[in-house]
């Protein structure tokens, strides 16, 4: 049956990427990178949303310390971008370290607030504090500092597609393989019932520290390959007017769902794309989506498709085997 | 060393910066208090209070009238929200009602956009006088806006401790479910609160809008100080609220005489002294009935 399990969820996998390899035959390249890493930014977002239940809206935080560690090594230091994104990531590791035992104390709703209230200030920093070496609103601009590398050149459009799309499934895996751990079922229960947790032996605070951790390392992943696909990275990143991106594109896709943050980088892209060009007015359309999202029932599009998935499959197959393992 | 006229002046500066504060974040505390909400849409209200002061006295030349108009609109436009969005999700957990306050937030400031533009524009103070404190020179205005807000603090006190409604909610704040088995309707409490919430946001907008230039993303701007003073006050306490949105005014406005960038980290750095001794902020309680 596990082996059963594992064949099933590998289909799925398999599916959903031969979906975003379609995506980039059909659409132009920007367009699929940008799917690309904001999915993997939205998968840290989705993990520390849908397993450990715990709301942030202070993602950009994370993903600008990440994005500025890579780019101070590619403007002051170096140029290879490998060295870069793994600076991006070590940053991003030592950053969640340093404040996570602070924040995970948090109640969920300060938890949210405070972590807001950091990307605000990381965007002070970046703008005004240490504007001597961010070069304030101008930004770091290192596009032509990166060298090209062997295997896979980065610097290069096509070829960073095909690297960001082996992360994004290696990321996807490892979320999934953590899962399926015992550490994965600690996380939902201590999102379910942190009191049922703690009187089991386990530390509750050990758990979220580790997914906080987790989380917030792939968001800092994703700056980096931010700053390193677009050679530039300023403020903008962090502006409080985005902090809420990472959430609505999980909530779009579907909270907690393994298909959710792909579907919702998708969409949220494809409509950033469409609809700002036709109104001109992000804002407007994206507000009214989320609120709308948030009334329809929060179950966001894949979460409302897959019931509909699995039942089309067990038609398909004429199998009415249990159906757990395949979706969430 | 700071010169005390410098000194003096920043302190006004504060004190009229904590009171703009405190008009912002008691609503969202009110909000908290009572239907467990977090309603980061006040700043919108702030933003509508500002625009309208902006439109109205720059058609009828009374920037008083345009604060009151402002109030009005803001309340009016709380209003509408509480009808349409969040009468169907009191009964949701505090994130869900944080995500959608903000998707409320986000698409009102799209909705300044087109109305308004992104263009920021000024409002002329309304009083150019000038008086002396302690051989400094300050700006009448800026006591006024204190003045109105310790009225309004008073307002708020009498109307909660003095009234049939004011005790209602504030028994609402304990336990709802009590005061719904009174036969109170719980539901008009809580439009009633969100409406005040938005108006008294709208005022401080308004008020604050001469003294700033009043641009779409003006309430993007205060998020994080608003954040702050909630935080460190502790949610859902109006004494708490008070004390520490006059402590992060006076620490931005001494803090950017010492060294301009303190005026954004010192605040911060506060607030996270203050969660790393008490995770509940000054003033807030440890348990969340409901």
């Amino acid at each position: 049956m596990a082996a059963m399990s594992f064949v099933r969820w590998w289909w799925g996998l398999l599916l959903a990427f031969a979906l975003v390899a379609l995506v980039r035959v059909f659409l132009p390249l920007p367009f699929a990178n940008e799917i690309i890493i904001f999915s993997i930014y939205t998968m840290g977002c989705n993990y520390l949303l849908g397993r450990i239940g715990l709301i942030s809206f202070g993602q950009p935080a994370y993903l600008a310390v990440g994005a500025y560690a890579a780019a101070f090594y590619l403007f002051y230091f170096g140029n290879n971008p490998y060295v870069g994104i793994l600076i991006g990531i070590a940053a991003g590791f030592l950053v969640s370290l340093a404040i996570g035992p602070l924040f995970v104390r948090l109640r969920g709703d300060y938890f949210a607030l405070v972590n807001l209230a950091l990307s605000v200030i990381i965007f002070y920093l970046m703008q005004k504090v240490l504007a001597g070496i961010t070069h304030g609103d101008n930004g770091l601009w290192f596009l032509t500092n990166l060298a090209s590398t062997p295997v896979l050149d980065l610097s290069r459009p096509d070829q960073f597609f095909i690297f960001g799309f082996l992360v994004a499934f290696v990321i996807w895996a490892f979320f999934k393989y953590l899962d399926d751990s015992i550490f994965g079922a600690c996380c939902l229960a201590t999102k379910l019932n942190e009191d049922k947790v703690k009187f089991l032996g386990y530390s509750s605070f050990n758990i979220r520290l580790t997914a906080f951790v987790i989380a917030n390392t792939t968001t800092a992943l994703a700056g980096a390959m931010y700053a390193v696909y677009l050679g530039f990275v300023s403020p903008e990143i962090t502006s409080p007017a985005r902090a809420a991106d990472p959430v609505v594109v999980t909530i779009l896709g579907g909270v907690g769902t393994l298909y959710g943050p792909l579907v919702g980088s998708i969409v949220y892209t494809g409509m950033k794309d469409v609809l700002s060009k036709v109104f001109g007015n992000w804002e407007l359309v994206i507000g009214f989506v989320l609120v709308f999202i948030m009334l329809a029932g929060e179950k966001g599009i894949w979460g409302s498709l897959q019931p509909l998935l699995e039942k089309m499959v067990l038609r398909v197959t004429g199998k009415t085997a249990e159906r757990g393992g395949s979706g969430q | 060393m700071i010169s005390m006229q410098l000194l003096t002046s920043g302190v006004i500066f504060g004190l009229s910066l904590g009171s703009i504060f405190f008009l912002m974040t008691i609503g969202l505390s009110l909000c908290f208090g009572l239907m467990r909400i977090i309603s980061l849409d006040q700043l919108l209200y702030y933003s509508v209070g500002a625009y309208i002061t902006f439109s109205v006295s720059a058609l009828l030349g009374n920037i008083w009238l345009g604060v009151l108009a402002g109030a009005i609109v803001a309340g009016a436009s709380a209003l509408v929200v509480e009808r349409i969005v969040f009468r169907r999700i009191y009964d949701r957990d505090l994130p869900f009602t944080m995500i959608t306050s903000f998707g409320v937030l986000i698409g009102g400031v799209g909705v300044i956009k087109y109305f308004w533009g992104l263009v920021p524009r000024p409002v002329g103070e309304p009083i150019v006088a000038r008086v002396d404190i302690l051989g400094t020179d300050i700006p009448v205005y800026r006591l006024v806006i204190v003045a109105i807000a310790a009225l309004v603090y008073i307002g708020i006190w009498l109307f909660l401790n003095r009234t049939i409604i004011g005790k209602a909610i504030r028994a609402g704040t304990e336990d709802v479910e009590h005061v719904e088995g009174l036969g109170i309707n719980v539901y008009r409490l809580f439009t009633i609160t969100f409406v005040i919430a938005g108006a008294l946001s709208g005022v401080a907008g308004g008020l604050y809008a001469p003294l700033i230039m009043v641009d779409p993303n003006m309430g993007l701007d205060v998020l994080a100080f608003v954040f702050m003073v909630v935080i460190i006050g502790g949610l859902g306490s109006i004494k708490g609220t008070l004390i520490s949105s006059f402590l992060v005014g006076q620490v931005v406005s001494i803090g950017s005489l010492v060294y301009a960038p303190l005026a954004q980290m010192a605040p911060f750095a506060i607030m996270l002294l203050i969660l790393l001794i008490k995770p509940t902020g000054l003033f807030g309680s440890q348990m969340l009935k409901r």
